[in-house]
């Protein structure tokens, strides 16, 4: 189930990197959060962490729903432009993101045996790290470079939660209020944004 | 109790942000002056002192960076009084202005005061996304697009330090538990740490954003063009409080790696302070603004920090850090005056102040910039000093005396092309460009003489013995 789940997060990943409509993203970004939560959540039952099942039903509500509920929201009310074509050619993003694969992953072997559990799932937090980094640089538009460091938060969480078996609680809980800070600080700047962008 | 006290400005600023009538502004640094008081009392309190639980505690270190960031805070908010006198700004940014800059000081003063890695970076990314905002209440379509870039240059680094401090957290927690995020347990019981190398990759990324995050390579301008797109009191912000809190950061992080493997932190530290400085140096010769001049300078100083504290000058890295907070700030916020003919105006810059608040400006501003390219009596001529020959020391002690003595050679180099620099700009803002009238307000120049009093009180005995005693 697990391993499903994380294969499935890194799926929605690179699926997002290749959308060129707006709300398309927001959808694949729920996704993303979606096998977060559900993630989240199964490990934490598995480990009888009820920090960790907590987290993963706050991951659902806030990331998987209420972020890109509001989000589109916000775009519809400010009429942003939903047409987003990546910078970067379907063609060299095809041959990009399998060499990310691949780079992560060589460069997680050393770390294999010291991690808790499997060490796989670190290298799809690190490789997921780096493909969220590439939606933020690949669009010129400011609503994918949104998703694109929302994105990187997640694959924080999900390197927090494999990595570790866990954060503390109050690390958690303080990244969420973080997390809910940017949404207002992007929601500010995107109210004074012009609209064209 | 200690804790909400420390708070307690930041927070007034907070409320007093959404109803600000133009004449309560002046009572907000009054209001600001009152944060000396507990850190006065944490200073005469023993230590370690826990202000909540054992993750947010006071040591020497700590007390003493907070302190100095504290000062910057009351004088940024004194020379905000008259922001509205040198920049277009509507009452309404200035309000947004002051609820941000509340909560940057509020996360801030956290993440100096963290033991905890966890709440460290919290109060780092609370500073980090409020200065967003009050880059953007600056108008001009720059600093929108400035507010922007450091939303996502701010958000790469800080998900560095991040990524770190996860991968600290793992190779540590199989023999810490949940006490893998405590600084203090950390360093404790570092050499029991199963895998060592997951813990200095952890600290080799977490470093590598907070120096992003401080202006050092590969991101040498990022900083500095946003401190020019935005109002001039954020760069004093960033140089006298971010970058405290940063490096406040980098100080307990490199202390526990220090244990781990100190050849590795050396070679690591060395080189990438070594390129900043060497790229610096160039783009401080080839700059032609008073805040890219500064904000680079405050690079090249963080460097120069970085290099005296791995390498066991801590008194050297302390003081030099104390000069830098005070001196960067005083020289930002001074741009609003000398600036007020335009930005590219620097010949002259210092002619045509006259009264006692212009003379005494001319005089303090004259102070700061031959202070900060390190002329004696400085604090940074004796911190250069101190932090060189602590480098002599560790490298005697380590057979690598040859490789430092040409390392502190490179250094002296490029130190020396950015006081060239530095001495030509001064005589062209002293003796060049025509003379031509220039208003400075009382708030400015107090502002100016606290940071100008900060300085000469850490040429003082009482503060050199305390800087010594911090381990």
């Amino acid at each position: 189930m697990t391993d499903f789940l994380i294969g499935l997060f890194l799926a929605t990943l690179i699926t997002a990197l290749f959308t060129t409509r707006l709300y398309r993203l927001l959808l694949w970004y729920s996704l993303n959060s979606l096998t977060l939560g559900i993630l989240a959540i199964e490990l934490g039952s598995r480990l009888d962490d009820r920090g960790m099942i907590l987290s993963g039903t706050i991951t659902l509500i806030v990331k998987a729903v209420g972020i890109p509920f509001f989000l589109k929201r916000l775009s519809q009310h400010l009429g942003l432009v939903r047409q987003i074509t990546p910078n970067i050619r379907i063609q060299y993003a095809i041959i990009l993101i399998p060499a990310i694969l691949v780079f992560t992953f060589y460069l997680a072997e050393p770390i294999s045996h010291m991690v808790e559990g499997n060490a796989n799932y670190v290298a799809v937090s690190i490789s997921s790290l780096f493909l969220a980094l590439l939606l933020m640089m690949e669009h010129r538009n400011i609503a994918p470079k949104i998703i694109g460091f929302l994105s990187m938060e997640n694959a924080l969480f999900l390197l927090g939660t494999t990595a570790t078996g866990g954060m503390p609680m109050l690390v958690e809980l303080g990244i969420f209020f973080d997390l809910l800070m940017a949404i207002v600080v992007i929601n500010l700047l995107l109210r004074n944004e012009e609209v064209t962008s | 109790m200690m804790l909400l006290l420390l708070l307690l400005p930041a927070a007034i600023m907070f409320v007093a942000s959404f109803f600000l009538h133009p004449m309560a502004r002046r009572l907000l640094p009054l209001s600001s002056f009152a944060i000396l008081i507990p850190i006065v009392e944490l200073f005469r309190l023993p230590k370690p002192y826990p202000l909540w639980g054992h993750a947010l505690i006071a040591d020497d270190l700590n007390t003493y960076i907070l302190l100095v960031s504290s000062i910057v805070g009351i004088g940024v908010t004194l020379a905000l009084m008259t922001l509205d006198k040198h920049v277009n700004v509507t009452p309404k940014a200035i309000r947004s202005f002051y609820r941000f800059f509340a909560l940057f000081w509020i996360g801030l003063t956290v993440s100096i005061l963290a033991n905890h890695m966890g709440i460290f970076w919290i109060g780092l990314e609370m500073a980090t996304l409020s200065t967003v905002y009050m880059i953007k209440t600056s108008r001009q379509p720059a600093a929108r697009k400035e507010a922007w870039n450091y939303m996502i240059v701010g958000a790469i680094a800080i998900s560095l330090v991040l990524f770190g401090i996860i991968l600290i957290y793992a190779s540590a927690k199989p023999v810490l538990g949940e006490d893998a995020m405590y600084f203090d347990a950390l360093r404790l019981h570092a050499r029991s740490i199963p895998s060592p190398y997951l813990f200095e990759m952890g600290f080799a990324i977490a470093t590598m954003g907070m120096f992003v995050k401080m202006g050092f390579f590969p991101m040498n301008l990022w900083l500095a063009n946003i401190e020019r797109a935005a109002f001039y009191p954020i760069a004093a912000l960033f140089s006298g409080i971010l970058e405290s809190a940063v490096i406040a950061g980098f100080f307990r992080f490199s202390r526990i790696a220090e244990v781990i493997n100190r050849s590795h932190l050396l070679g690591y530290v060395f080189v990438y302070a070594l390129v900043t400085i060497f790229i610096v140096a160039f783009l401080i010769y080839r700059a032609k603004d008073f805040v890219r001049l500064f904000s680079l300078s405050g690079v090249e100083h963080m460097a120069l920090i970085a290099l005296f504290w791995v390498s066991g000058g801590t008194f050297a890295a302390l003081l030099h850090f104390g000069a830098h907070a005070f001196l960067k700030p005083a020289l930002f916020l001074s741009t609003g005056v000398l600036e007020s003919r335009g930005r590219y105006h620097i010949s002259g810059a210092l002619r045509g102040y006259g009264g006692v608040r212009g003379t005494l400006f001319y005089y303090l501003v004259t102070l700061f910039l031959l202070a900060i390219i390190s002329l004696p009596p400085s604090p940074m001529f004796f911190s250069e000093i101190y932090g060189f020959g602590a480098m002599i020391d560790m490298a005697e002690q380590s057979h690598h005396l040859l490789a430092m003595i040409g390392a502190i050679l490179l250094l002296l180099i490029l130190l020396s092309v950015i006081f060239y620099r530095f001495v030509s700009l001064y005589q062209s803002m002293k003796y060049e460009g025509e003379v031509e009238p220039k208003r400075v307000y009382a708030s400015e120049v107090a502002a100016l003489s606290l940071f100008a009093l900060g300085l000469v009180a850490l040429l003082l005995p009482a503060s050199m013995t305390f800087l010594r005693s911090i381990g």
